[in-house]
C-alpha cells in the first residue's frame, strides 16, 4: 500500500484523500445520528429524571444527587443487583461449558452436515421468545411433564410433586440458558471454525497428543470466541425482566423486575427507576470496555 | 389525521347547521372573518373525532365490546380509541408523560389522588341516564367534595381463595397467606395493598394510614413472610395457571379466580377473613380539558347500563355498579352478594380508600418485593 501511494502523483493522492474525507461521514453520519437520536438522548433524558431535572410532579424541581444516595446507601437494591449479577454469571459460565463441545464438533468433527445441525441448533429462534418461555411452564409445572414422569414411575407422590422446578430461581437459569444457548454456540463455532488447522497438524507432527494440542493451540485461540460469547449472554441477562415474570415467582425475581416495576407499579417513581436503570448501563459498558481490552489485546498477541 | 378525516366526513344537520350560522354571524360581528372561521371551526371540532378512552386489557376491543355497545350504535363516527393501563399507576405516568384520553378507569382507592392531582374533572351526574341504577355507595365512593369525580362501574373484593382439600385454615383470616404450614403454597398479590392487608392483620387502627413505624412492622412482617410465597401475581391468568395446575393452594384473590377454579372441578372456597376483605370499585374519570365530555358521558352511560353491568358480570365475572342486574351463576351472586347494596362498605367490608402517603407505601412494596 505505502509503495503504491508513494507511486502516485501527489494531485491524485490529495483527490483520493478528500474521497475518503467526504465519503466517511456521509457513511457514518445515518447511524450516528440513529444512534444520538434514539440511544444518547433517551439516556439524557433518564439521566435527566434520575436528577431530577424532570420529573412526573408538577411544579418546580431541582437537581439533587438523593435518587443517587438512596440508591447506593441502601441495602435493597444493590443486594437485588448482586443475586442478579450472581444469576447471570452461572446462567454465562454455565451455557459456554455445555456449548463449547457442541461448536466444537460441529467446527471440527468434519462432518458434512456441520450447517444442517447448525440450524437445527438455531431452529427455536424461528419461534416466538414468549413461547419459548411459556413452553416450559408446560414442563416444569406441578403437573408439568418431568412431574408427571416421576409420578409415572413412582419416584415421587403427586402429594409431593417437585415444586422447586417452577416459580423459582432454578427455573430462571434454566430457562435464560435454554434462549440463549444458539447465541453462545455461534460465536464459539464461528472462532473454532476459522482456526488455522495447520497448527494442529503441526502439532501432532510434533508429538502432541490430542489433548495437549487442545489445551496448547485450540483452547487458547477459541478464547476470543468463547469471551465473546459469554459476554453476549451475560449483558442481556443482567438486565432481563420477561422470564423472570414468566416463571420466576417470588425467587425468581431479577433486577430488571424492579427497574420496571419503579416505572409503572405501584406509584411511579421514575427517579428510582431511572437510577436504577442508568446503573446497569453503566456497569454494563464497563464490563464490555473490559471485554474489549482484552479481547483486543488477545487478538494482537495472536 | 383519523380526526381531521372524521372532522371533514361529519354531516351537518339542519340544527348543526342553524348553530353554526349563528355562531359565524356572531363571530363576524365582533371579531371579524378569521373569527368566523375560527368559530365554525370550534363548533365543529368540538365533540368530534374518536372517544379516546384509557382502559385495561380486556375492557376495549379486546374481547368488552359488548359493554360499550350502545355507545357506538348512538355515535358510529366517534367510536372509542383505546389505549391500554396496566393499573393506576402505569395511567398516572402516561397522563402526566403527555397522553390525553378523554376518560380513563382507576379504582376507588385513587378517586381523591386524581380529584386533587387537576389532572380530571367532576361528571355531570345528569348526562348519564343509568346513574339512577348504581349502587349509592359506590356512587358516593366516586365523590370528592360533593362533586362525582368517578362514575362506578365494576366491582369485587380482595379476599383468600384456597383448596378445601389440602388446606386447613386455623382461622377465617387474612394470616392464613402468611401460614408458616404452606410455605411455598401460597400466591401474593402484586400491589401495595399487601402492606394495606398486613396492617389489617397486625391489627393497625388505620392500614390505610399507617404511621412510619407501622409501616415499617408491616414491611418487616412482609419480608419475613416473602419466603412463604412461590408466586406474587399481576395478572389473574398468571394465578388461575399456578393454582388451577396445583402449583398454590392459597392466593390472595378476586371472587372471579373462585369462580374460575370452582369451572375447574377444584375444591375451593372463598374466605372472608375476620378482617374484613377490601372491596374495590372501578371507575370512570373524566380527564381535564378533554375534547369530547358529551361523548365521555355517553360512553359512561353505556357502560353503566344493566345489559352491560349483566353482560360483565356473566362473562368477566366481576360485579358491576348497576343493583338491577344479576348474573347467571348462583355462586357469584353469592361470593360477591349482590343481594346486599352494603356489602361492599362498612360493616360487611373496607372499601378500599385512599392512601395519603401512596409513594411511601410503592417504595416500601417495592423493596419487600427486592429483599
Amino acid at each position: 500500500m505505502a509503495i503504491t501511494e508513494a507511486r502516485e502523483p501527489p494531485a491524485q493522492r490529495r483527490r483520493r484523500r478528500l474521497r475518503l474525507d467526504l465519503s466517511t461521514p456521509t457513511l457514518l453520519g445515518l447511524p450516528l445520528a440513529w444512534l444520538a437520536a434514539f440511544f444518547l438522548v433517551p439516556i439524557g433524558i433518564v439521566a435527566a429524571y434520575s436528577f431530577n431535572l424532570y420529573s412526573l410532579d408538577p411544579g418546580t424541581h431541582h437537581f439533587t444527587l438523593a435518587g443517587w444516595h438512596d440508591f447506593l446507601h441502601g441495602s435493597v437494591y444493590l443486594s437485588l443487583f448482586w443475586k442478579s449479577v450472581k444469576m447471570s454469571l452461572i446462567v454465562s459460565a454455565t451455557i459456554v461449558v455445555l456449548a463449547y463441545p457442541l461448536a466444537y464438533f460441529l467446527a471440527l468433527s468434519g462432518t458434512r452436515r456441520k450447517y444442517v445441525l447448525l440450524l437445527l441448533l438455531i431452529a427455536p429462534f424461528l419461534t416466538s421468545y414468549l413461547l419459548r418461555v411459556l413452553a416450559w411452564k408446560v414442563i416444569l409445572g406441578n403437573n408439568g411433564v418431568i412431574n408427571s414422569f416421576l409420578f409415572w414411575t413412582g419416584l415421587r407422590s403427586p402429594d409431593h410433586p417437585l415444586s422447586q422446578l417452577l416459580y423459582s430461581k432454578f427455573a430462571v437459569m434454566l430457562v435464560l440458558g435454554y434462549i440463549w444457548l444458539p447465541f453462545v454456540a455461534l460465536p464459539i463455532f464461528v472462532s473454532l471454525e476459522s482456526l488455522d488447522r495447520r497448527l494442529l497438524e503441526a502439532a501432532t507432527d510434533l508429538g502432541a497428543s490430542r489433548l495437549q494440542a487442545f489445551v496448547k493451540i485450540t483452547l487458547p485461540l477459541s478464547l476470543p470466541g468463547v469471551f465473546a460469547a459469554f459476554l453476549f449472554v451475560f449483558i442481556p441477562t443482567l438486565g432481563e425482566f420477561v422470564t423472570p415474570s414468566l416463571v420466576g415467582g417470588t425467587g425468581g425475581y431479577m433486577y430488571g423486575n424492579q427497574i420496571v416495576d419503579l416505572f409503572v407499579a405501584g406509584f411511579p417513581d421514575w427517579q428510582t427507576g431511572s437510577v436504577l436503570a442508568l446503573f446497569l448501563l453503566g456497569v454494563v459498558a464497563v464490563l464490555t470496555v473490559v471485554f474489549s481490552r482484552f479481547l483486543g489485546a488477545r487478538t494482537a498477541v495472536r | 389525521m383519523s380526526e381531521d378525516r372524521d372532522l371533514v366526513e361529519r354531516q351537518i344537520g339542519r340544527d348543526h347547521f342553524l348553530k353554526l350560522a349563528a355562531l359565524a354571524g356572531g363571530a363576524a360581528v365582533l371579531g371579524g372573518p378569521s373569527a368566523v372561521a375560527e368559530a365554525a371551526r370550534a363548533q365543529l371540532a368540538a365533540e368530534s373525532g374518536r372517544l379516546k378512552v384509557m382502559d385495561w386489557a380486556g375492557y376495549g376491543n379486546d374481547g368488552g365490546q359488548a359493554m360499550f355497545a350502545s355507545y357506538v350504535k348512538a355515535h358510529p363516527k366517534n367510536k372509542p380509541q383505546f389505549s391500554y393501563m396496566t393499573n393506576e399507576s402505569d395511567a398516572l405516568g402516561k397522563i402526566r408523560a403527555g397522553q390525553k384520553p378523554d376518560l380513563f378507569r382507576p379504582y376507588v382507592g385513587w378517586v381523591k389522588y386524581f380529584a386533587t392531582s387537576g389532572l380530571v374533572q367532576p361528571w355531570n351526574p345528569k348526562l348519564i341516564s343509568n346513574m339512577k341504577n348504581l349502587n349509592p355507595f359506590m356512587v358516593k365512593a366516586g365523590q370528592y367534595e360533593g362533586k362525582q369525580y368517578g362514575i362506578p362501574a365494576d366491582w369485587g373484593f380482595d379476599a383468600i381463595l384456597y383448596r378445601s382439600d389440602k388446606v386447613h385454615p386455623r382461622a377465617k383470616s387474612w394470616g392464613l397467606l402468611f401460614d408458616e404450614r404452606y410455605k411455598g403454597k401460597i400466591a401474593w398479590f402484586d400491589d401495595l395493598n399487601m402492606l394495606v392487608i398486613a396492617g389489617l392483620y397486625l391489627g393497625h387502627p388505620r392500614p390505610w394510614r399507617q404511621s412510619d413505624s407501622e409501616l415499617k412492622k408491616s414491611q418487616d412482617f412482609l419480608k419475613k413472610k416473602k419466603r412463604l410465597a412461590r408466586l406474587i401475581w399481576s395478572s389473574e391468568t398468571n394465578l388461575w395457571e399456578a393454582f388451577g395446575a396445583g402449583d398454590v393452594w392459597i392466593a390472595y384473590a378476586w371472587p372471579n379466580d373462585w369462580v374460575q377454579m370452582k369451572a375447574k372441578k377444584l375444591k375451593v372456597v372463598y374466605m372472608r377473613p375476620k378482617e374484613k376483605p377490601v372491596a374495590w370499585v372501578g371507575m370512570f374519570m373524566l380527564l381535564k380539558g378533554s375534547p369530547r365530555p358529551k361523548l365521555a358521558h355517553a360512553y359512561a352511560n353505556a357502560w353503566s347500563s344493566t345489559k352491560s353491568a349483566k353482560w360483565l358480570e356473566d362473562n368477566y365475572g366481576y360485579g358491576h355498579a348497576n343493583v338491577k342486574a344479576r348474573p347467571s351463576s348462583s355462586d357469584l351472586l353469592r361470593a360477591l352478594q349482590l343481594t346486599n347494596p352494603r356489602a361492599v362498605t362498612e360493616p360487611a367490608a373496607h372499601l378500599d380508600r385512599d392512601i395519603p402517603r401512596r409513594a411511601v407505601y410503592a417504595r416500601a412494596w417495592e423493596q419487600v418485593k427486592a429483599s
